[in-house]
């Protein structure tokens, strides 16, 4: 005998499993430390080549200059001024990135939760069906 | 007003059952006018600066992601400048590569923005899309309308300048090529405009998106129109402390018929639930279950039944006259 209530549930659940679910899911697996963890790794990643991106434009820019100046320039001033620099961006990107991994760790788990007690109704119309 | 509101649900009922081919045309539609654009702006590789090649790129977009016509509309924009000159091309790419590591790490659902934005910016209507996207996304969405901007002004910058990229590449002189970067980073990262955008922009996503967030009454018609006094404002100041020069005319009004057309589209699509036609397949222990689910109409759309109250076409019937009344004294 078919449950209309039931099948509407399952639908309803299949349609988040299928969609944002996926993504919750996943998120779900992971500790919230471990998450916003490997996030922020990957961010620090992705600064560091942004990072080397912008040094390779920066020398591109005056490249002549760059070329000339190299070896009359303090070289370890140079490279601990773009160090410096380096830190800074990394620290300012890697705070926004905690903030946003953190953000999207709680919206997920908030959406399993509902998951989670649609679950249990489910479960519940099972053992009403008997 | 109940008009409106069937109209909406006639949408949403057009919407739901034809989703997944209305989706294919827009993002067609979508890929070719950006594509058309790209190409009347630049049009320096004459090979794929063809109508055919437009209309079959086109069609392949109309089925992929929309990250990935974000990819395949930079690539073309890449080989345009490759044409005209290497070093513009290198430094674009440099700079799309920085977009790309922003805008995959934190906003990589608004491709559709990054790709408006210029779109926009050349109907004249920019604000629109970060008036929008404080509604529809989250404050990184600034990010994505922040690559736009850049594209928008660095394509700017090429078409307004070509003669003198072209030069740099027909040059044979290194010291030539290499002086050249200055010039061309110069031009294409120095705009003093473009800043002032970006910088606004990411304001009014993120004023947007925090007020319409409030519990309190009406906070999408607060947030929309603080969201259209910030953006003047911040326009304004921007121009007088970068000394850039802009119309102050056109700021305001094309404010405030972006937020007329942001205020049209919040009828139509935000306060809507436009729950898809969902097609989903599982299991019990005893059954396969293969179910269309499809969102149910709130508003019914009047069945129109003309009703002639004088119109009789036999007088001797007294009945259906008094049935008539009848009617009458119901409704």
């Amino acid at each position: 005998m078919l449950n209309e209530d039931r099948i509407a549930l399952m639908t309803k659940m299949a349609a988040y499993e299928a969609s944002q679910g996926k993504r919750d899911i996943s998120v779900s697996g992971f500790f919230r430390g471990d998450y916003i963890s490997f996030g922020v790794l990957k961010s620090a990643l992705c600064a560091t080549i942004g990072f080397g991106l912008v040094i390779a434009m920066y020398i591109l820019y005056d490249i002549e200059g760059f070329l000339t100046d190299f070896y009359k320039m303090d070289v370890a001033a140079f490279v601990k001024d773009i160090a410096v620099k380096y830190a800074v961006v990394l620290v300012i990107y890697l705070l926004i990135s905690y903030v946003v991994y953190a953000y999207r760790y709680s919206k997920a788990k908030k959406h399993l939760k509902k998951y989670l007690s649609e679950l249990k109704q489910l479960e519940e119309i099972y053992r009403s069906e008997g | 007003m109940t008009t409106l509101l069937v109209i909406k649900e006639q949408l949403m009922g057009f919407f739901s059952r034809f989703e997944a081919y209305i989706v294919a045309v827009l993002k067609f539609i979508l890929s070719m006018i950006a594509l058309l654009l790209i190409n009347a702006d630049l049009g320096f590789m004459q090979k794929i600066d063809n109508g055919a090649i437009v209309l079959i790129v086109s069609l392949i977009c109309s089925f992929l992601p929309m990250n990935l016509i974000v990819l395949i509309l930079a690539a073309f924009i890449l080989l345009h400048l490759y044409s005209l000159s290497l070093e513009c091309a290198v430094i674009v790419a440099i700079v799309f590569v920085l977009m790309f590591l922003l805008y995959f790490r934190f906003s990589p659902r608004d491709a559709c923005a990054v790709i408006l934005t210029p779109i926009c910016y050349m109907l004249k209507i920019p604000y629109v899309v970060p008036l929008t996207l404080g509604f529809v996304g989250t404050p990184m969405s600034c990010v994505s309308v922040g690559c736009g901007t850049v594209v928008y002004y660095m394509l700017g910058y090429v078409k307004a300048n070509a003669d003198r990229l072209a030069k740099s590449k027909s040059s044979s002189d290194p010291e030539s090529a290499l002086g050249s970067f200055k010039y061309i980073i110069d031009g294409l990262l120095g705009s003093d405009k473009m800043l002032l955008f970006v910088i606004a922009f990411a304001v009014v996503v993120v004023v947007v998106y925090m007020i319409k967030s409030l519990p309190v009454d009406y906070s999408w018609k607060i947030a929309l129109g603080l969201g259209v006094v910030v953006n003047i404002l911040v326009i304004l100041i921007g121009c007088s402390a970068l000394e850039v020069e802009l119309s102050v005319g056109g700021v305001i009004f094309g404010t405030l018929i972006s937020a007329l057309i942001v205020f049209v589209i919040q009828f139509f699509i935000f306060n809507v639930d436009y729950s898809r036609t969902e097609n989903v397949q599982f299991e019990d222990d005893e059954y396969f279950y293969y179910v269309k689910a499809i969102p149910k109409m709130s508003v019914e759309a009047p069945d129109v039944n003309v009703k002639r109250m004088n119109y009789r076409d036999d007088y001797d019937d007294y009945d259906d006259e008094e049935d008539d009344d009848d009617e009458l004294d119901y409704l």
